[in-house]
């Protein structure tokens, strides 16, 4: 089943086409990550799929309509969306902020409830913020700032989470965090998230279903194990590499080669051949 | 992870006020602000009502207020009293102006009289004058409408698929700078007293204004008070950046038009009535939010501080060099200029926003 997919999705900035003609379907209940080379569109793909992008051609369907007939607000019930750099209001404490993400759920007149105490709480236990909640969001570390910025798109309770490159900024360890984090959400409360993700590795390893992109094009898609091979990772890379499994989890692990040792030592070998022509 | 056990959670700083089904989020630091600016500028009118070239006593003044016969009803309440009613409304029109126009660009720069409005309102208001419209019953309308157009064309000059903060606040400067040399030329090219009208209405000057002013004033806002309240709660969200906001449900591009629109609107409409009064819609809101600690600009505080910063100013424009009496737009700009100056070296010397 899929609630959230792409029929003829054709994305452009002002003259340049970004994506083309792209055909779409997201696994609902699952963690779908989109990976590929630098400006291959995978971000563009995202910000159409949480309608901050409007299409040049063909259409999002969520739940068979049009993203751009929905009203937004509707939309945001249904969608949360982290955009890759969000930006918070000065000295907002992290309980604002992450209360913030109640806003779909909120009218004029009806500023808290129940249901939104209880979302927030909810939201800033999961993510490990609850300490923080009078904090100043300026004063917090990059690893503590994007849980705080989870907890906000988890606050808005909707069953489809788009997260663009969560892990940026953060080093390895609040990566791992962050990413066991969306595991656990996934797994707990059967939400289908959409991740775009930088690393390959970190992509096979935490996607249920992995799509690759180049130029703007799906070059392949499905279960990592069989998706993630050393001619898909040349194709949409351009890199060699060798793929192993993940001793941990039995994912595709993937080892680039290395080529300057093959290259120091086919120089090495030119270098003997010439001198022995020389004497 | 149970959600039993730990305490709830709140936005930090905030009490929810029910009332029947309703339920608003009220911001208690903001509120014990408002409280006290309330009382402060209720003792600021007094002084404002006592104070003059003759000294009436507070007690003398209640009675004129409360509608009872008094020996100093012409002096209070025919010339003082709508002097300071005018000054009040004027002074919440730019606080609130500021805030809101501030919250779209992002950029506590971004006021009114920075970006171009004030200088629209007075280039078409100098030019009618020179032209021979002097009755005050037209006046303010032609302010409103250069105010708007000035607005209007920094928007759509700085609109490009999307409203760029610095790019906004730099256009606004270049129409602000344009539109007062045009204002300059109106001057030089008009007769002499005409001109010295003109001059002094660009200061922003309370003297003379009475009821006949702070009547239609009135209504304005009075009109603009809803609007206002939703300002208030949409503000919210557009302080975030755009795709965090359009994420969460806004429809961006409409309630910031709105926003700036009632901005406009309002520092216009008080342009019209007392002229640009430098600096109060750049200085309100920024005091106003360092002192409330709100993650947005809060819009009644902003009002109230507007208002007792243009009182007292006038207070100090009429006693300080008895008997001259100062425009109160040159005592905003004493204390306005040096704080532009300290924001622009802090955005440059300072952090990363």
């Amino acid at each position: 089943m899929t609630r959230l997919s792409t029929s003829a999705l054709t994305l452009a900035y002002e003259d340049r086409t970004v994506v083309h003609d792209l055909d779409l379907a997201v696994p609902d209940g699952r963690v779908t990550v989109i990976v590929g080379p630098n400006a291959c569109g995978k971000s563009t793909t995202l910000r159409a799929l949480g309608r901050l992008l409007k299409p040049r051609r063909g259409s999002v369907l969520l739940d068979g309509e049009a993203l751009t007939r929905l009203p937004t607000k509707k939309i945001a019930q249904q969608i949360g969306l982290l955009p890759q750099t969000p930006v918070a209001p000065e000295a907002i404490t992290v309980a604002d902020l992450v209360a913030r993400g109640r806003q779909p759920h909120q009218h004029w007149w009806q500023q808290w409830s129940d249901a939104d105490e209880r979302a927030v709480t909810e939201a800033m236990e999961r993510t490990d913020v609850a300490a923080l909640a009078d904090r100043s969001v300026d004063e917090l570390s990059g690893g503590q700032r994007q849980r705080v910025w989870i907890a906000m798109a988890l606050a808005q309770e909707t069953e489809l989470l788009l997260l663009d490159e969560p892990t940026t900024y953060l080093d390895i360890a609040h990566q791992v965090e962050v990413l066991d984090l969306v595991r656990q959400l996934n797994h707990d409360k059967d939400r289908t998230v959409v991740l775009v993700l930088h690393d390959l590795n970190q992509a096979a390893r935490y996607a249920d279903h992995l799509v690759a992109m180049k130029s703007g094009r799906i070059v392949a898609e499905g279960p990592p194990a069989e998706v993630v091979t050393a001619d898909l990772v040349r194709e949409v890379f351009g890199l060699d590499c060798v793929v192993v499994p993940d001793p941990v989890t039995g994912s595709p692990l993937i080892v680039p080669g290395a080529p300057w040792q093959a290259g120091a030592r086919s120089g090495a070998a030119s270098d003997s051949l010439s001198r022995k022509a020389a004497s | 992870m149970s959600t039993t056990t730990a305490p709830r959670v709140r936005p930090a700083g905030y009490s929810v006020v029910r009332a029947g089904r309703a339920a608003f989020l009220l911001h208690r630091r903001a509120a014990v602000v408002a409280v006290s600016l309330v009382v402060l500028l209720a003792a600021a009118c007094l002084a404002c009502l006592c104070v003059g070239e003759s000294f009436i006593a507070p007690a003398e003044v209640v009675r004129v207020i409360t509608g009872r016969p008094s020996p100093d009803e012409l002096v209070v309440g025919t010339l003082r009293a709508p002097r300071m009613v005018v000054g009040l409304l004027v002074g919440a029109a730019f606080g609130v102006a500021g805030a809101l126009i501030q919250t779209v660009a992002r950029n506590p720069l971004a006021s009114p009289d920075i970006i171009g409005v004030s200088q629209g309102a007075s280039a078409l208001t100098v030019g009618a004058m020179t032209f021979g419209v002097t009755s005050y019953a037209v006046l303010p309308y032609l302010s409103v409408l250069g105010g708007l157009l000035a607005a209007l064309l920094v928007y759509a000059f700085a609109w490009r698929g999307g409203l760029h903060a610095t790019r906004f606040v730099l256009i606004g400067i270049g129409f602000a700078i344009a539109l007062r040399s045009v204002t300059t030329l109106f001057m030089t090219k008009g007769d002499y007293l005409v001109a010295q009208q003109a001059q002094i209405w660009m200061t922003g000057s309370l003297n003379g204004r009475g009821w006949a002013e702070a009547a239609p004033l009135g209504w304005t806002f009075l009109i603009l008070v809803p609007f206002v309240a939703w300002a208030a709660r949409a503000q919210r969200t557009v302080s975030m950046d755009d795709d965090t906001a359009t994420a969460l449900g806004v429809r961006l591009g409409r309630v910031r038009l709105g926003l700036v629109l009632l901005g406009v609107v309002l520092a216009s409409v008080a342009t019209g009535a007392a002229g640009p009064v430098d600096f109060v819609a750049l200085l309100a809101p920024q005091i106003a939010r360092r002192v409330t600690r709100t993650a947005q600009i809060p819009l009644l505080c902003s009002a109230l501080l507007g208002a007792f910063i243009v009182v007292v100013a006038d207070l100090l424009a009429r006693r300080l060099f008895s008997p001259t009496e100062l425009p109160v737009g040159v005592l905003t700009a004493a204390v306005g200029a040096p704080y532009l100056i300290w924001l622009i070296v802090r955005s440059r010397t300072g952090g990363n926003r």
